[in-house]
């Protein structure tokens, strides 16, 4: 009898509850109040308030009404909240690459497959949302990427993503925001195995794809007396980049590759952003002319020994024709080191790809950019944020704590470059996200 | 100080960055080796703005040129190396039979310090080839010693274009033995050539007719569009060999098929080519004399396979005194060094001219690579590309003093640096750094099976792909 009784007054609560929310048509608002926030351009607000229904900003500021119905956080004065960081080119969830190929039978005639020609896949529907990455990102303050794909000179298409875990694989935002392309070789013992071989193979395949699409045409135009065209994924994939819908995520870092992609750009008329991009400052000038955006690796070179050691062991004396070596070190060191701030101040956008970099790595080397890289606080935050979001497209909708945007950030314990600072909380796409706290050695 | 150290290192670099700048400099009281007139004693050069414009006694240095003694000194024409793989990318796309479409100007590595070595063995100009993995290999790509400037100034603008072909061992061992696919034999080889010449053919008339149809259809005197044929980059190089926009140079040894080839190429008009390294052509000179084809061969390199067991340092003589324009190349990165050297051998075994056997590193190389009225001489008009030495290039005991390209000094031996890489990585260390290949390596590198070398184990050869 209490049973059943107990049973009714929960059946009825929760058909009040759903009632409820039938009535306002929308979800509570939430709202995290009294905390640091620190918007994109590296302004910040102490003791502000965000308030978002809906996965969208409502109101942001000092001293903001919080709605009636809001479910309220008090950061207690403590907490800093960034906006979600985005990672233009990320491979977290991706399947691997299977080493274990064999040689074809005709290894100049592979298969598109084979050759690492793949436009035509999609990371919504290979994600492996278990992936170790989707879940540690947010913890880094990660709350979209454009994920790629691992493979050879095209892997496969671009789809933007709000990350959080396994979740992941219901968050896409968008599919198709590009193609990425590398000059990647063919595995083992297949065609392009050189890098003026993959020049070749892509002119080929514009070639391939422009008769197709041609031929596609003359179809539709006639009502008899003609072939039907073939479908061929892989080259209609290509049409959105040969239109000029969608950019190639070109991912390249040396002078003479960037050389080579202006090449191909201007032979094949495509929109590219350039991904990674390690000398790229090489290139600032033609860059922002061309208007080409970076999306940069800040994967940086291991700091040369000698220069921490006071006296090296293997070299205790210096002779002239090692201090010369040193020097131009020392330089090549340096210039790895700035590249991101050479590019800024050339003018060129400049965001954010890890783009296989381990998320370990990130804070540890964005440390060394603000020490060494002629980096600020507020390039970097930009850098990851709004930049990011302007690069990829969605420069209202991502990159920022703004009314309006995209209910996606972060709220660390302390600001996220400091060391152990941590994250709490994520909120992407409006949904929180609470993180358990590794426990303080101190 | 460190600072301003780095500072000048970086302007000096900024300059290097404009390297392609054509320079001014006029050579006073040298030994001209014209190769076009003969030798020049006293003789002043003048180089005004990348080219020879004046040749001449008591010449007087315009205002702002600099003037450099070369009293006592010879001063030639930068060498031309008609068969190299310094300051390659990659070398051989090896996984195909024919891979026309790939061309070494898309493979071009400005910062290979190979290049300043061979700037110091007095080389201007190379002849960057694709590697002989494949019957018909990529385009090369005719090159600058432009050291310090960047991938596209490089290229020898003007230069015609070529393209590797190979026969033999190479190309039967890669695929036929390697993969399975045709051609595992020298008859295969040439079947190769054929089919694909003749697939180049109907690709031609087919294109051809589509792009006209598709004309006629947009112009609406057709009332049926089309079926497209779609442009084929390979196909469309062949072509370009059929209607002789293409220079072919073929590694080859065995003089069967150095005969061979040029029956093909008679069968299909192809006129304009060059033999290298043909290590038999000896046995075949007049049979070359009388096709108009060019020879370029080692001094005195063989024994490293099979087929060039069968080999003569008396070859390039042999070849010379038969009428047939031959260039004595490196295909190595440290022959590179001392291609006078390997001229002087001419001289030594075979007793040909010094004047013909300079010729041979010069000019002859020149004509190979369709540049000759440009390089491979000192006359007036030509490249202001010289080379001083501090005694006659064919001895043992000369060194390279200076080495200008377009009037510009790329080379001096007492401005030489202990360190004069471009790129500098930043992770490598000092003894990594400061090695050079050579020493190790001897010759046996920066050739062309590079990216698909062949080497012999106790389990049998093995095909080693990177």
């Amino acid at each position: 009898m209490k049973k059943t009784a107990r049973l009714i007054v929960f059946c009825f609560a929760f058909l009040m509850v759903c009632s409820l929310q039938g009535w306002s048509q929308s979800s509570p608002a939430e709202a995290l109040k009294n905390v640091t926030i620190h918007t994109s351009d590296g302004n910040s607000i102490e003791g502000g308030t965000i308030v978002w229904r809906n996965g969208v900003i409502t109101d942001v500021g000092k001293n903001v009404d919080i709605p009636f119905d809001a479910y309220v956080r008090d950061g207690g004065d403590s907490l800093h909240v960034y906006p979600g960081f985005i990672d233009g080119h990320a491979l977290w969830g991706s399947p691997d690459i299977d080493e274990d190929v064999e040689t074809p039978e005709e290894p100049g005639n592979p298969g598109y497959g084979r050759a690492g020609i793949q436009p035509e896949r999609k990371p919504s529907e290979l994600l492996q949302a278990d992936s170790k990455a989707l879940s540690e990102a947010p913890k880094e303050g990660f709350s979209t990427a454009a994920l790629g794909l691992k493979g050879q000179m095209l892997p496969g298409q671009v789809d933007l993503f709000f990350i959080n875990g396994k979740e992941t694989e219901y968050l896409l935002f968008e599919q198709g925001v590009g193609v990425t392309a590398q000059f990647e070789e063919a595995q083992g013992q297949a065609y392009p195995s050189t890098t003026m071989g993959i020049m070749s193979q892509l002119r080929q395949l514009f070639n391939d794809a422009k008769a197709l699409q041609q031929q596609e045409q003359y179809f539709a135009s006639v009502s008899s007396n003609y072939p039907a065209p073939k479908q061929n994924k892989v080259l209609q994939a290509l049409y959105p980049v040969m239109d000029k819908q969608q950019p190639f995520y070109f991912v390249v870092d040396t002078e003479e590759n960037i050389e080579r992609i202006f090449q191909l750009q201007e032979e094949l008329g495509f929109e590219v952003v350039i991904v990674s991009g390690k000398e790229a400052y090489k290139k600032a000038e033609e860059l922002k002319q061309r208007e080409i955006p970076v999306l940069a690796s800040i994967e940086l070179p291991e700091e040369p020994k000698w220069r921490s050691e006071e006296e090296d062991e293997d070299h205790p004396e210096i002779t002239e024709e090692m201090r010369i070596f040193r020097d131009k070190q020392e330089a090549a060191y340096k210039a790895d080191i700035q590249n991101i701030a050479k590019l800024i101040d050339n003018g060129v956008k400049v965001g954010f790809a890890s783009n296989g970099l381990e998320l370990s790595d990130i804070n540890k080397n964005l440390t060394t950019l603000k020490e060494e890289g002629d980096l600020e606080d507020e390039d970097i935050l930009r850098m990851l944020t709004q930049s990011t979001a302007n690069i990829l497209g969605y420069s209202n909708q991502l990159g920022n704590i703004d009314e309006g945007r995209i209910a996606s950030f972060t709220v660390f314990t302390k600001p996220f470059m400091e060391e152990k600072a941590q994250a709490l909380y994520s909120i992407t796409d409006g949904n929180l996200t609470e993180f358990e706290q590794e426990s303080s050695e101190e | 100080m460190k600072k301003l150290f780095l500072l000048i290192l970086t302007f000096c670099f900024s300059l290097t960055g404009f390297a392609q700048d054509k320079g001014s400099v006029l050579i006073k009281d040298g030994t001209l080796i014209t190769i076009a007139n003969g030798n020049m004693s006293n003789t002043d050069l003048l180089i005004e703005d990348g080219l020879i414009t004046e040749i001449g006694e008591d010449i007087s240095a315009p205002r702002g040129v600099e003037t450099v003694d070369a009293s006592g000194k010879y001063v030639m024409p930068g060498i031309i190396d008609a068969h190299s793989h310094i300051a390659g990318v990659d070398i051989n796309e090896w996984t195909n039979p024919v891979t026309a479409e790939v061309s070494m100007e898309e493979s071009i590595n400005p910062n290979d310090i190979n290049i300043y070595w061979a700037l110091a063995g007095g080389v201007t100009s190379i002849h960057l080839m694709h590697g002989s993995a494949n019957v018909i290999g990529g385009q090369n790509e005719t090159l600058k010693l432009r050291y310090g400037s960047g991938m596209n100034e490089m290229r020898f603008e003007g230069a015609p274009r070529t393209i590797k072909f190979a026969l033999g061992e190479n190309p039967t061992r890669v695929h036929g033995q390697g993969f399975d696919v045709q051609p595992r034999t020298r008859m295969g080889v040439e079947q190769v050539i054929r089919d694909h010449f003749d697939a180049a053919i109907d690709y031609q008339r087919n294109r051809q007719e589509y792009l006209d149809a598709k004309q006629s259809y947009e112009d609406g005197t057709r009332s049926t569009p089309p079926v497209p044929v779609a442009k084929n980059e390979r196909l469309e190089v062949l072509v370009d060999i059929l209607e002789g926009e293409v220079l072919v140079h073929t590694h080859s040894y065995r003089a069967d098929e150095i005969t061979m080839l040029m029956r093909v190429f008679n069968d299909y008009g192809i006129e304009d080519y060059t033999f290298q390294h043909a290590n038999e052509a000896f046995k075949v000179a007049p049979e070359l004399k009388k096709n108009g084809a060019y020879t370029s061969v080692f001094a005195d390199w063989w024994a490293y396979k099979f087929e060039v067991y069968y080999s003569t340092a008396y070859n390039a003589s042999i070849l010379n005194a038969n009428g047939v324009k031959n260039s004595i190349n490196s295909d190595s990165g440290e022959l590179i060094r001392h291609l006078n050297h390997e001229a002087s051998k001419a001289v030594h075994y075979g007793n040909t001219s010094k004047q013909d056997a300079l010729k041979m590193i010069t000019i002859n190389p020149a004509v190979q690579l369709g540049i000759d009225e440009r390089v491979g001489t000192l006359e007036v008009g030509k490249h202001g590309d010289v080379a001083i030495w501090d005694g006659h290039p064919l001895s043992i005991y000369s060194k390279t003093l200076k080495t200008y390209v377009d009037g510009k000094k790329y080379f001096d031996r007492a401005e030489d640096a202990d360190d004069m890489r471009l790129k500098v990585d930043a992770e490598q260390d000092f003894d990594e750094a400061s090695g050079r290949w050579y020493n190790e390596n001897g010759r046996h590198s920066e050739t062309c099976l590079r990216g698909a070398e062949i080497r012999f184990s106790k389990n049998g050869m093995k095909l080693q792909g990177n």
